[in-house]
């Protein structure tokens, strides 16, 4: 038995994923773990660099990433990508102006090897605003349809009221549970 | 379970007998014995304000949330509930006055901050765009902005083309800090500024700035500043000594970061956390003076 399959082992075991977040800037990332964790939402700053928290759903341990989205930012994006079970996408549906932006970002990730197999939901988040993009109409710009690579779900939701946070967050950890934990 | 214990018992029970026999002891309250006993700082007030907050006495209770013009009522109320003449302790009533123009104005002073947080920056309110021009011109005054959408925002640390969204948690407290150094300090403001855009230990100067508020907001909000306020404000504190302290943070954030070298700008949120701790630190102390 060889050092990797062991550390493979001990993961199974103790069904620990390791979720990483990222999207534009303004997009919502740190509310959504916040809320996600039970933790207060009116007083976020921008982040600069990442946030790590670590909670426990489902028996699950995730790990979750979320790492700051400004263009400065997104070189170090890739530092982030190793292991990682589930890729989470976070997308401000109202704003128009950046969805061209939005779906140049999300494809080059799909083409990086070390996250070839990751699991993809994308949040199309803020639907609480007016003038909020529906799910499909994401899915349309973002051409989500031609994605071949990689498991993948659209969810509306809004990290402000949480809702659908937790269906997304569902699909996601079924999704990778069925690929990783059954496969022996 | 035995310190949850003592603590009940001494909160309900010892305390009031200490203070009976203390008082028969001495012939002064606790409210004279701490005014005696402890110099003009923020330590007299402190006690002063938990003397009061764990009185079950409803006047000395609902003193610290007094407003600020019936302060002066206030003190005659407690003077007669607690039996205490003037004419033996002369000096007690002004004491206890500046204590509770300070405890009071503390607690007036979050209310305000808070309201300028809760005020979200608003493209159509002249008022908040001519401050944020004015940042520009502050910060940058050998480069005039080509738009008001534009990557130049970038320049002086904004995430994106329009600084608006990065508001978003600090509201208008956010903004009103990031100006008030680059007014009251401009020197440093630009010094910091160019800093910042260092190719090496380089940070994003207003998010920083943001971050920074963020840190001072929460530090008032939980009563962490109280020490600063009480010894810097011999009365009642006002929203420019808030901005003070603001000015106080970047200026300290800055030389820490530069100080720590920390491998890229990826790792910010742990350096933030270390600076936050020696901020804590520093106003655990009765005397801290923080100033820039």
């Amino acid at each position: 038995m060889g050092l990797l399959s062991i550390l493979k082992k001990m993961r199974q075991k103790e069904r620990e994923l390791r979720l990483l977040m990222l999207g534009l800037d303004n997009a919502g990332k740190t509310t959504i773990l916040k809320k996600f964790n039970g933790d207060e939402i009116d007083t976020i700053s921008p982040t600069l660099g990442f946030n790590i928290k670590t909670l426990e759903h489902r028996g699950f341990k995730l790990n979750i990433w979320d790492v700051g989205g400004q263009t400065s930012l997104r070189s170090y994006w890739k530092n982030y990508f190793e292991s990682t079970d589930g890729l989470i996408w976070v997308v401000d549906s109202a704003d128009r102006q950046r969805l061209e932006d939005c779906k140049r970002e999300l494809q080059s990730l799909l083409v990086e090897e070390r996250l070839a197999g990751a699991t993809l939901i994308i949040f199309a988040n803020k639907q609480d605003l007016p003038g909020a993009l529906s799910p499909s109409a994401i899915q349309e710009a973002l051409d989500l349809d031609s994605i071949q690579t990689h498991h993948w779900c659209i969810q509306g939701c809004s990290a402000y009221t949480g809702e659908n946070l937790l269906a997304g967050i569902d699909w996601l950890l079924d999704d990778i549970a069925s690929r990783i934990f059954t496969a022996d | 379970m035995i310190i949850h214990l003592w603590s009940y018992l001494y909160k309900h029970v010892f305390r009031f007998w200490i203070k009976w026999i203390l008082r028969q002891l001495t012939g002064k309250c606790e409210l004279q014995r701490i005014c005696d006993g402890s110099k003009k700082s923020a330590e007299r007030t402190l006690k002063i304000e938990h003397s009061l907050e764990s009185s079950k006495n409803k006047v000395l209770q609902s003193a610290v949330h007094a407003p600020e013009d019936e302060v002066k009522k206030y003190v005659a109320l407690i003077m007669k509930e607690k039996k205490i003449d003037i004419q033996k302790d002369t000096g007690f009533s002004l004491k206890l006055q500046m204590c509770l123009l300070q405890i009071t104005g503390y607690k007036k002073l979050y209310l305000d901050v808070e309201d300028l947080r809760k005020c979200q920056y608003n493209s159509c309110n002249e008022g908040h765009e001519k401050q944020l021009i004015e940042l520009w011109n502050l910060l940058m005054p050998h480069e005039k902005l080509k738009a008001r959408i534009t990557k130049q925002w970038c320049d002086i640390g904004f995430q994106g083309d329009d600084p608006k969204t990065d508001f978003r948690g600090m509201g208008m407290l956010g903004l009103v800090n990031l100006l008030y150094f680059s007014k009251h300090y401009t020197h440093e403001a630009r010094q910091i500024l160019t800093r910042s855009n260092n190719p090496k230990l380089g940070y994003s100067y207003a998010i920083v700035g943001i971050n920074l508020t963020e840190m001072a907001y929460s530090l008032l909000k939980n009563g962490a500043l109280k020490t600063y306020f009480y010894n810097l404000v011999p009365s009642v504190a006002q929203m420019d000594h808030f901005h003070r302290f603001y000015c106080y943070l970047a200026y300290e954030f800055d030389k820490f970061w530069f100080e720590e070298e920390p491998e890229s700008i990826m790792y910010f949120n742990q350096y933030r956390e270390k600076f936050h701790e020696i901020i804590k630190r520093r106003l655990q102390d009765y005397d801290v003076v923080l100033a820039l």
